[in-house]
């Protein structure tokens, strides 16, 4: 092992360890549980909720709070607003997507499936999802993304379908919300595109790969100044920011990593902070200068974390700004920001 | 030209520019300017105009044809000419009026509507605009046509002009009006923007810029990029690239891009960051016709912008920190610099690469821009989380982050496969949801409809029934073929047409042994090298007679076997046969296939993998073929398709 992550390791009372029997891929964050869901290539998987206790630095595991979940789950993600409850009521709303959206509600002791929305108009086909998001403003609706290069906006209290755009020529990877009607895409072919529910019939490209269908795989929107989002490439090293009011250029690409990078997150409490993760196992918090202005070398890192092997995952919730969970082959681990 | 300067009733011609700018960004029909007539008190009369409707007929003076904006200028000026001639008397139409003049019937409805509109007067609190003036407030008037006529006195005009919305507030000394052909429910935000691009140029402008020479469409060594500045004012190089009803085609050199870039912030609102790239291409496709784009090959950029004057206002607006902040387009904050940074590593390849899209957008038409100005303005609009925070990291002692050192972490050898769980959790996690449709659904998608793809109808209906039904039926035809796992129409097409083609080679063997099956002796034959045979070697069919194993064993059972009807055994279709059927929370299965050592026990381990507990099975094994009638209950929550359950089944019915 190398100095920094044997150092990293060293400070171990700082960042809290879950280890779990399977690889783990998807995790949300809401409060003081945790969701992880695991990475089996196989039909049967399972997502199992944790409960993180600051004061011990512990992670306690709940047997009875978890299901099972057809093949891997591609998300996972607490409802919004349950984040601002009051932690009396210990219900909270949990989205899976895989084949379906499907929604959980996930109480003291038990799990108990809400509904599995299924917009297939034959029972046997679907559309699987490669992402969903909440939307915070609305938490209503959920916006789901799938192989079939379709948007679908769901109103999950009816459990209808808002609407279905055709967002993209390919996959699409990623869907992210920035207000209570407009959300972003990212694509197989290279794309981020912000789309507008009340004029479903124009979509703005605000961003494309710069070698023609590179996919981009994720997409985040800062939710705190909600001018920029970040988004990254397939077997790219490079987090690509983005200034929506400038399409096409980004504002800034921040390329440290060693390695391509899987992850992204801004910080949910301020403005020009992002955090991102990727296969050289290290984790990197950056300090964008507003407005975003690259030095000649490019902007580097404020801060950095090792971890044992490549990080899949990332999360920093709202709920837990100065906890930040990374998911890396089994383990879940909650650091310290 | 349409553009030398005009003064008509002492209202400046700048506010005629104003009106097109602020209709021509949204897209409506018609703006008018009510003025406070000088002759009476408080009466509003007409003040000025820009029509922006349908045009019926056209009749320029030039022979080149004008931008969008200059038409539209010209136009409004055609039709106040018009109107100037109808007022003076029909005695001077007939030699009056110029050859290019417009005449009567050339204008469609809305274009009388808006001539008329010429004609009326409002005296305070009266009609739409005169209650406008009167209450200081905005009126919005949806469904113009069918309002009462003491709220808007043109509301038959408009029924003939098909207008169906009209707003009005009051402007400076006067009353705007605009009106549009749709109903458009009220929208502030609309509102807002209006406001705000009218605003804008309530400034002196200078003189207006004389063009350089056209610009040579081919020549793409453009000199100009060097100079690109801050100052936007290149428009002499803008208006030098500008070759008016020309399609200027580019290799996609991003420095067209750039000027594209320019150039779209000098169109409609200014100062809008916003609209860059994608903004100048739906212009380019408004100004000029669509026939130019040609596939991904060429790139057609062309511009067209307001007014030469116009431009001269941009750079006031963009460095004015004295805007109203609620205007979204000036978010002057720190962009001249940023421009100015992309500017100068302005990534001419990524734009140039990226553009080959834009073809796509350029279908958009120029209402996009304004849309995206729309949402952009929802955006900021309601975002009301800037928190500033920016101390938050400090590093603690406690932080399990380290600060970054450069070098500080040792090179390692990476693993081959980058991103591999994100991948695999985005490409082929999704396909192993069986019984999916995605792949035909996207190729239907992008073979039907290349170009449709990015038009206006975003809608469910795209995946239409019949594509469905066809990908419905592909998932059936692969149902029933066995051994296809590809979930793709070419596969399933080829693995159809092999099975096809053994079927036919057996059941023509079959037909031709059904004559001699009492003749010779078989040899009795294994059950694993006959369905060996019969899966992988009838291509190379034999109608031999002493190679009939199917036949074979049928017939050595029928020694035990006293059913005659047996002797005439032909297999029906296919070697095996799944069908699974679910209601709620049971499922019925029913299988037939060539029986083998612990099919059985494969069968229930793979429905105890489903999480399905069978609570009846009633199997029969006959003649090596196993039939069976399973019902089971989900176990769980998690409910597995009847897709995936007959794929599993189809596997285990499948292996020898």
């Amino acid at each position: 092992m190398e100095n920094s992550s044997q150092e990293s390791h060293l400070r171990s009372e700082n960042s809290v360890t879950h280890e779990s029997p399977y690889p783990l891929y998807a995790m949300a964050v809401c409060g003081q549980r945790i969701a992880v869901g695991s990475f089996i290539e196989d039909y049967t998987n399972r997502v199992d909720v944790v409960s993180f206790e600051p004061e011990s630095l512990s992670i306690k595991t709940h047997p009875s709070l978890s299901f099972d979940h057809p093949y891997p789950p591609t998300k996972l993600m607490f409802d919004p607003n349950s984040s601002s409850r009051k932690s009396s009521s210990n219900r909270h709303l949990l989205a899976s997507s895989g084949d379906f959206l499907r929604l959980w509600d996930v109480g003291d002791s038990s799990i108990e499936p809400v509904a599995v929305l299924n917009n297939s108009k034959s029972s046997e086909f679907c559309a699987p999802l490669t992402s969903f998001d909440w939307n915070e403003i609305e938490p209503k609706r959920i916006g789901t993304c799938s192989i079939d290069t379709t948007c679908t906006i769901w109103d999950i209290e009816k459990g209808v379908v808002e609407t279905q755009l055709i967002a993209h020529d390919k996959e699409v990877y990623d869907i992210c919300w920035g207000e209570a009607r407009v959300f972003a895409s990212v694509s197989a072919d290279g794309s981020v595109r912000i789309f507008d529910l009340r004029d479903k019939e124009h979509s703005t490209i605000i961003y494309e790969s710069p070698q023609p269908d590179t996919p981009l795989l994720r997409l985040a929107w800062n939710k705190q100044d909600l001018r920029y989002m970040a988004t990254i490439l397939m077997d790219s090293n490079k987090v690509v920011i983005l200034d929506i009011r400038s399409p096409t250029l980004p504002v800034a690409e921040l390329e440290r990593h060693r390695a391509c990078v899987n992850a992204i997150a801004w910080a949910p409490q301020s403005r020009r902070h992002i955090c991102s993760v990727g296969d050289d196992s290290q984790a990197f918090i950056w300090e964008l200068p507003l407005p975003p202005v690259a030095g000649p070398n490019g902007i580097d890192p404020m801060s950095m974390y090792s971890a044992g092997s490549e990080i899949n995952q990332l999360q920093w919730s709202p709920a837990q700004p100065d906890w930040l969970a990374i998911a890396f082959s089994n383990k879940m681990q909650l650091l310290k920001v | 030209m349409a553009s030398a300067a005009q003064n008509q009733e002492g209202v400046p011609e700048i506010l005629r520019k104003q009106l097109a700018v602020a209709v021509r960004s949204i897209q409506w029909s018609y703006a008018i300017f009510w003025s406070l007539s000088a002759a009476q008190q408080g009466v509003l009369e007409w003040g000025d105009g820009y029509y922006n409707g349908d045009i019926k007929t056209r009749k320029t003076m030039q022979a080149m044809e004008l931008t969008p904006d200059k038409i539209g200028l010209q136009r409004s000026k055609q039709l106040r000419e018009l109107y100037e001639s109808l007022l003076k008397g029909e005695s001077e139409l007939a030699y009056k009026r110029p050859s290019a003049a417009l005449s009567p019937e050339d204008l469609t409805d809305a274009e009388w509507y808006y001539l008329v509109c010429m004609s009326f007067v409002f005296s305070s609190g009266q009609g739409l605009p005169g209650r406008a003036l009167a209450n200081s407030e905005t009126i919005w008037l949806c469904n113009a046509q069918c309002a009462d006529s003491k709220v808007f006195s043109r509301s038959l005009l408009a029924k003939s002009a098909s207008i169906q919305t009209v707003i009005c507030f009051p402007h400076l000394d006067g009353v705007i009006e605009l009106g549009v052909t749709e109903l458009v429910p009220e929208d502030p935000s609309l509102l807002q923007h209006i406001k705000a691009s009218l605003l804008d140029f309530s400034k002196p402008f200078c003189s207006e810029k004389s063009s350089s020479p056209p610009y040579d469409e081919d020549d793409d060594s453009d000199p100009l990029c060097a100079k690109v500045s801050h100052e936007i004012l290149d428009t002499v190089a803008l208006e030098s690239l500008y070759s008016p009803g020309e399609e200027n085609k580019f290799d996609g050199e991003g420095v067209y891009e750039l000027h594209g870039n320019i150039n779209e912030e000098l169109h409609l609102d200014s100062a809008d960051e916003c609209s860059k790239g994608c903004e100048h291409n739906h212009q380019t496709e408004e100004s000029f016709m669509v026939d130019g784009i040609n596939g991904a090959a060429s790139q057609v950029q062309s511009w067209h912008f307001v007014d030469d004057d116009l431009s001269n206002g941009i750079p006031d607006s963009m460095h004015s920190s004295d805007h109203k902040s609620e205007s979204l387009v000036n978010q002057a904050e720190g962009f001249p610099s940023s421009k100015d940074e992309n500017m100068s590593h302005i990534q001419l390849k990524e734009l140039q690469e990226g553009n080959h899209t834009k073809l796509s957008l350029l279908d958009l038409g120029i209402d996009d821009g304004a849309h995206y100005r729309k949402t952009l303005s929802a955006i900021f609009g309601s975002s009301n989380r800037l928190t500033e925070n920016p101390c938050f990291l400090s590093v603690e002692h406690k932080s399990s982050f380290v600060s970054w050192k450069k070098g500080g972490m040792v090179k390692r050898h990476w693993p081959g496969i980058q991103q591999n769980l994100l991948k695999k959790i985005l490409f082929s996690v999704p396909l192993m949801h069986g019984g999916c449709t995605h792949r035909s659904q996207k190729e239907i998608c992008r073979k039907y409809c290349p170009v449709t793809m990015e038009s206006d109808n975003f809608c469910e209906e795209h995946i239409s029934s019949d594509k469905r039904t066809e990908n419905e039926k592909f998932m059936v035809l692969r149902s029933m073929v066995p051994y296809i796992s590809e979930v793709d129409k070419a596969s399933i097409l080829s693995d159809t047409i092999k099975y096809l083609k053994k079927l036919e080679a057996r059941v023509e063997e079959l037909e031709s042994c059904m004559y001699s099956v009492d003749s010779e002796p078989r040899p009795k034959r294994n059950y694993t090298e006959m369905v060996e045979q019969t899966s992988d070697n009838y291509d190379n069919k034999k109608l031999d007679n002493h190679k009939k194993p199917w036949i074979n064993k049928r017939k050595a059972c029928d020694i035990d076997e006293t059913d005659p009807e047996l002797n005439k055994f032909v297999p029906k279709d296919g070697l095996a046969d799944v069908k699974v059927s679910i209601q709620e929370m049971d499922v019925l299965i029913e299988m037939r296939c060539p029986s083998r050592e612990y099919i059985l026990l494969d069968i229930m381990d793979a429905i105890n993998n489903l999480h399905l507990d069978a609570y009846s099975v009633v199997s029969s094994n006959l003649d090596g073929v196993l039939t069976l009638a399973l019902k089971s209950t989900f176990r769980g929550a998690a409910i597995a398709p009847a897709g995936i359950i007959e794929q599993a089944l189809w596997k285990i019915a499948g292996k020898c």
